[in-house]
């Protein structure tokens, strides 16, 4: 008979295991399916509130700012993320427009606003009720915020009119780049099983009656 | 809590369920108060597969299935230049990378938009039809299959943002002008409809045939 805190299931093919430890930066792969389980990393939570407080100064510049600048026929325009979905919006393709304005726009900036205050309350260990829904909140948004998808596909449009125009990278540009590395890296930096086990104790030491309290 | 360990075993035989959100393992013994369990550490409701995987997944895989039809047929983008409009579907995009010899590019929006949609459908309803028959081989390949739809279906929203980019960049009033086709509401339909059916659908569900 072993504790249930002692085992793991693999969420893929949910086989039952004795928890492992690896070393920090080796992979745990289940034995069934091969499904990466998980990887220890380093100072986790230090690191995403560095990224993603990176990130979140980066962000207004990369989607407000003009990305390229169009010299053509004379005539000169310039483009943002945030014009690029009002494009959209204008030509009343309202469900492109919507979907465009959460992959591109909103879902990076709630991710990089939740894990930072999540990474933070873990910090200073400070328990709210809402910690936990915070962090889910975060998980179920992994697939729907696409700012890197995006880059490829700023990188496709100037492939596309470098024939016709002569492009001029601007600062929104750089911005957006900086976004996408901090959005990524957010992403590898981030040790789920540790911020998870680490929420879990936050919670039992916050609802435990302080002894040398009265 | 202690639970008989065998090797070769899932957690659902041993009577315990994984916690979607937060992995933690939770022993089923317990009476679930308002029919759900809840997981005591992340509060997510929790059941040992999830609900009605098999018929949500093939709703959602079917209707991307004939939404992709619209999708490539009628036209995602039209160009206007000094008056004349040209309208040109996915696959005119592509062949135009190809015919002014930019293959890389022109490969990478094919792979995105054409043959990741088509995979991602095609492998869903191969991985649904075994779980159906309950084809006990190749789960290991079949697995791999899923997991790599899941990671890859994002990646069709490119021609959407490139699009996007588009239509605001090349917009020089009467001279030269981009908008989207009718065919980007169907192809966003298309990416949105085959990312929830990967979410919905439960990969536990092969392995327990």
């Amino acid at each position: 008979m072993i504790p249930s805190t002692a085992l793991t299931a693999c969420p893929v093919c949910d086989l039952l295991m004795q928890k492992v430890e690896a070393p920090a930066g080796k992979k745990v792969y289940c034995p069934r399916c091969n499904t990466p389980m998980y990887q220890q990393k380093t100072d986790s939570v230090t690191k995403v509130i560095a990224i993603t407080f990176s990130g979140l100064i980066a962000y207004t510049p990369a989607i407000f700012l003009p990305l390229l600048t169009l010299d053509a026929m004379g005539m000169s325009k310039s483009g943002s993320i945030f014009s690029a979905f009002l494009s959209f919006y204008h030509q009343k393709y309202f469900f492109v427009a919507v979907m465009v304005f959460l992959t591109s726009i909103f879902f990076p900036l709630f991710k990089l606003s939740l894990l930072f205050s999540v990474a933070l309350q873990i910090k200073l260990r400070i328990y709210s009720p809402s910690l936990p829904y915070l962090l889910r909140t975060a998980h179920h948004l992994d697939e729907w915020g696409m700012p890197e998808i995006y880059l490829i596909g700023v990188f496709v449009t100037i492939i596309k009119i470098s024939s016709m125009a002569t492009i001029h990278y601007d600062l929104g540009f750089f911005c957006f780049l900086f976004l996408v590395l901090t959005t990524i890296a957010s992403a590898s930096a981030l040790d789920s099983r540790t911020f998870w086990r680490d929420i879990e104790q936050i919670k039992t030491f916050s609802q435990e009656p302080l002894s040398h309290d009265n | 809590m202690t639970t008989e360990f065998h090797s070769r075993q899932t957690a659902m035989a041993a009577g315990l369920m994984c916690c979607h959100d937060c992995g933690k393992l939770v022993t089923a013994d317990k009476t679930p108060e308002h029919g759900v369990l809840a997981c005591p550490r992340c509060d997510a409701s929790i059941h040992y597969r999830n609900i009605n995987a098999v018929p949500r997944t093939w709703a959602l895989i079917l209707t991307a299935a004939i939404l992709l039809f619209p999708a490539n047929l009628l036209p995602i983008m039209r160009v206007d230049f000094l008056g004349s409009q040209e309208h040109s579907t996915i696959m005119d995009g592509i062949l135009y990378f190809f015919h002014s010899g930019e293959y890389g590019i022109g490969l990478i929006i094919f792979i995105a938009s054409v043959l990741v949609p088509l995979f991602k459908i095609i492998g869903m309803i191969l991985i649904l039809l075994s779980i159906r028959f309950k084809w006990k081989t190749w789960l290991r390949h079949k697995t791999i299959i899923f997991r790599f739809i899941q990671f890859v279906g994002r990646w069709s929203m490119l021609d959407i943002f490139v699009i996007a980019l588009m239509s605001a960049l090349v917009d020089f009033g009467t001279f030269t002008s981009t908008q989207a086709g009718p065919a980007a509401t169907y192809f966003t339909a298309v990416v949105m409809c085959s990312m929830f059916a990967a979410m919905t659908f439960d990969p536990r569900l092969l392995w327990d045939a």
